[in-house]
């Protein structure tokens, strides 16, 4: 899977850090997706809301473009981050998705987008991780939200309790 | 500097251009010239460069420029977007190419870095960087960042110098790889090309100013080319501050051949020479960047290159 980014990065060493997410297709679903802000809730759109999958572009920090891997970034999980509030509730902190790069395995978490699909990202939930995946992510310190943590999946998308 | 003597009658070499005057040295004379009708009429940009040998009539006007050994040469700015680009020569006849950053005031631009080595990679001529204002940043964070790019340059195979032309600091080095060389400085308004000349050779006395403290740029004090003798032997050209470097004459597909350290990996990818190094699986250059061997920074570089080029 590729993704073709109609907006190219703009990032310099000397320069520092410009605008570089733009609109893009995900040549993994071939949907156009849009980085409006208006749409996706967010200022970095960094993964498709039809199949939520990304691609690996970043190699030193968010949004450098500096990375030659540009292989698939698949959907894996979610988890939750963790608030810097001290007396914050158990799973109070922003829901998040987690990508794992299909060639080089090099993971990274997104913040999800309001027009994400839903319904996969409830299937990311439920679903059972694999032995090696998880001690993947435990490597990078990451928790997977499991299938009896699905209420605060739902509370993070629906707002419900 | 022997190599720019000649015995023709009416023959010599431009080592100074300004504004429709070409100033030309043959044997221990010095002589200012016009252009002739025709040479004007069958070039669209300026058909002398500095370093080209020249011949001229009784009349004072260049009517014939000898073929060249090589030229540096840039994608002519152009007056609006669209309009018509020409090929500008900035100079011809080179040994080695010298672009010049500053440490710091102004912020070098490494991009651009690149696009001078691609340039004297095309043309063929050697490259040597020169970080200048160096004293700047000594003892500061940012050295350490600028020594480590600098160390990434010299692993590429380039040379790289260090100097201050307040301090003194790699002059002396410099001067070692100026002797018995016709080399050019390049480089953006105000890192100090003309500083370190006048470093160099003390009894130039070139013009220099301060960079803008409004903007951090320089002020484009030196406005015309011109070739001035070492006494270490050679000569060195000074030119004015280049704002945009437009590649001339690259062909979008053989751009990683003037990147040395993807070169020896052209051809080597999944898809042979028809792989543009971007998006092509088993692409052998982005595998090197992934594995640490080539810098992901000169990969941005090239890509960005590349887009322009196409």
């Amino acid at each position: 899977m590729n993704t073709r980014f109609t907006t190219r990065r703009t990032y310099t060493r000397s320069g520092g850090m410009h605008n570089t997410f733009g609109d893009f297709i995900c040549l993994h679903c071939h949907n156009f997706v849009s980085a409006e802000m208006s749409l996706s809730g967010v200022h970095n759109r960094n993964h498709c809301p039809y199949c939520l999958s990304s691609r690996h572009l970043d190699l030193f920090e968010a949004g450098d473009r500096l990375s030659a891997c540009k292989a698939r970034m698949k959907p894996v999980a979610l988890t939750l981050k963790r608030s810097t509030r001290k007396y914050a509730h158990p799973g109070n902190g922003e829901l998040m998705l987690v990508h794992v790069c299909e060639d080089c395995g090099q993971v990274s978490i997104n913040r999800i987008a309001a027009d994400d699909d839903n319904a996969l990202l409830m299937s990311l939930a439920a679903g059972r991780l694999e032995d090696d995946l998880r001690r993947l992510l435990n490597e990078y310190g990451i928790a997977a939200v499991g299938s009896d943590e699905i209420q605060f999946v739902k509370r993070g998308l629906f707002g419900l309790n | 500097m022997s190599a720019f003597r000649t015995t023709e009658p009416n023959t010599g070499f431009v080592t100074k251009k300004s504004t429709n005057t070409y100033h030309i040295q043959t044997g221990e004379y010095s002589l200012a010239c016009t252009l002739s009708t025709r040479l004007k009429r069958e070039s669209d940009g300026d058909p002398v460069a500095i370093g080209d040998f020249v011949r001229w009539n009784e009349a004072g006007q260049l009517t014939e420029v000898l073929p060249r050994r090589n030229q540096l040469a840039r994608r002519a700015a152009q007056p609006m977007p669209g309009s018509y680009a020409h090929e500008q020569v900035i100079a011809a006849n080179l040994d080695q190419v010298m672009p010049v950053f500053a440490a710091a005031n102004p912020k070098p631009a490494w991009n651009l870095l690149d696009r001078y080595l691609v340039s004297a990679e095309s043309a063929e001529i050697p490259a040597l960087v020169v970080l200048t204002k160096f004293d700047l940043v000594d003892g500061k964070p940012e050295s350490a960042e600028i020594l480590s790019i600098a160390a990434e340059y010299r692993a590429i195979g380039y040379e790289v110098i260090v100097t201050s032309a307040e301090t003194g600091l790699g002059l002396e080095q410099l001067r070692a790889a100026l002797s018995n060389r016709l080399s050019i400085f390049v480089g953006k308004s105000g890192v100090g090309k003309s500083s370190l000349l006048n470093a160099l050779e003390p009894g130039l006395g070139l013009k220099v100013q301060q960079t803008s403290q409004l903007t951090g740029k320089g002020r484009h004090t030196t406005t015309h080319l011109e070739m001035f003798p070492l006494t270490v032997g050679g000569a060195i050209i000074d030119t004015p501050g280049i704002r945009e470097f437009g590649l001339w004459d690259v062909a979008s597909d053989d751009l990683a051949l003037f990147f040395p350290e993807m070169r020896p990996l052209v051809g080597a990818c999944k898809f042979g020479l028809g792989c543009s190094h971007d998006q092509e699986p088993g692409c052998a250059i982005r595998h090197a960047v992934n594995a640490g061997e080539i810098s992901p920074y000169r990969y941005q570089s090239y890509l960005k290159l590349k887009d322009e080029q196409l």
